[in-house]
């Protein structure tokens, strides 16, 4: 190797090591830096001058501190955006239905409710499982014909928005409704028929419900 | 998966679905460092509050359109270079100039009180701090930022070469400034 290509070897090798210091480097390159510092004296120098570099500029950045309270203003800015059209996080198609007319008042939200059920009930043999922040609606994949039930009725005045909510955190499916008589069927998560109970108690323990019937339950050891 | 193992990329995927709280995690992690990039490319850390600021609720609305085909650190990078640069076009300001940078980093010590307390790594800063910006910020994403060349080449929006004939320069700069200031360095 002539003077001039180790001069130039080592020009292109200097330009290398910041990448080669902070982990970028990959392939052909970092083995032929990796070959210099194996094989070069001075390459040792040149990398402890990097180092020194690479000390340098982290102190030169990091003597700019950023105000304390950014973030806390970054936050107020933010709830002041609306942001992209987008569902909520987390929030279904379905999910994001119900919250618009758990908005409505609640004679209108039952017969929209009604009305959307029809439809919902269409929509989840096609997407199964529709999965919302709150609760789903029994997709094809749930064998309803073997999945323990109950017959809910609510109250006129209940909002859309408790039962979701309530359904939601406890695992509870609607299959179909309403019926002309406002009666829908829930299928219950339950593999016992003490869970069955359970469940089927605290539905009628809430201030929303107004009647319930007991569908399929559980048969231990069966 | 907790907030703090949890990928940038993943962040990102919950801000597209609307997740604020993530917005916020992102901003804890990123926000120091776009805070001095932003800094030391204006040379103005009212103008960096403001941008960087910019910079996260940009990310709010633009989440839903990244395609992940590069880090979240460097698309962050190059969405606030966008912006100061805007910013200074906006007031028709140029670059900083290198007395004014270097101040920003080194605080208030007069030239006087520099010489007589600097040693290398102190007189090793202020030359950071003292080269050309265009220098400067290539030296800052690979140093400070750890950025890739491709990576800067991104950021910056200029080719790979020219990514690395800066970085060639701006070491070379460095080493001709430490030699001026009586500090041997086997290169240049």
């Amino acid at each position: 190797m002539s003077a001039a290509e180790k001069m130039s070897r080592r020009d292109e090798m200097e330009t290398l090591l910041p990448f080669y210091l902070n982990g970028s480097l990959e392939g052909a390159e970092l083995e032929a830096v990796e070959e210099w510092l194996a094989s070069d004296p001075a390459a040792m120098t040149a990398l402890g001058e990097a180092e020194a570099e690479f000390s340098g500029t982290a102190a030169a950045n990091e003597a700019i501190r950023p105000p304390a309270d950014a973030l806390s203003r970054f936050a107020k800015a933010l709830d002041a955006e609306a942001g992209p059209a987008r569902p909520p996080a987390g929030q279904s198609w379905l999910a994001s239905i119900f919250s618009r007319v758990a908005a409505m008042p609640a004679g209108v939200a039952w017969a929209a409710a009604a009305a959307l059920l029809a439809l919902v009930l269409v929509q989840s043999f096609e997407r199964p499982g529709g999965k919302g922040s709150d609760f789903e609606v029994a997709g094809a994949q749930d064998d309803l014909a073997k999945l323990p039930f109950a017959l809910v009725k609510f109250k006129p005045d209940a909002k859309m928005a408790d039962i979701a909510a309530f359904l939601g955190q406890n695992g509870l499916k609607i299959a179909s409704g309403p019926t002309a008589d406002g009666v829908f069927h829930l299928t219950i998560p339950a593999s016992t028929a003490a869970d069955y109970d359970r469940l089927v108690g605290l539905i009628a323990a809430q201030p929303f419900a107004d009647a319930v019937m007991q569908g399929r339950k559980p048969v231990d050891g069966g | 998966m907790n907030a703090a193992t949890e990928t940038d990329r993943a962040l990102v995927d919950r801000v597209a679905k609307g997740d604020r709280a993530a917005v916020r995690l992102l901003f804890m992690r990123h926000h120091a460092r776009i805070y001095r990039f932003v800094a030391r490319q204006t040379g103005s850390e009212m103008m960096a509050d403001d941008i960087a600021n910019e910079v996260f609720l940009e990310l709010w609305k633009r989440a839903p359109s990244f395609e992940g085909r590069s880090e979240v650190s460097t698309w962050l990078l190059g969405i606030a270079r966008f912006k100061a640069l805007s910013s200074l076009r906006k007031k028709k300001e140029d670059w900083i100039d290198d007395d004014a940078a270097a101040e920003i980093a080194d605080g208030a010590d007069t030239p006087e009180v520099v010489t007589m307390k600097e040693d290398k790594a102190a007189a090793l800063r202020r030359m950071i701090n003292a080269l050309p910006e265009e220098h400067r910020t290539v030296i800052d994403l690979a140093y400070y930022h750890g950025q890739s060349v491709t990576e800067i080449g991104e950021v910056l929006d200029i080719p790979v070469a020219t990514v690395k004939t800066r970085m060639f320069y701006a070491r070379k700069k460095l080493g001709e400034a430490l030699k001026a200031a009586g500090y041997e360095r086997g290169w240049p």
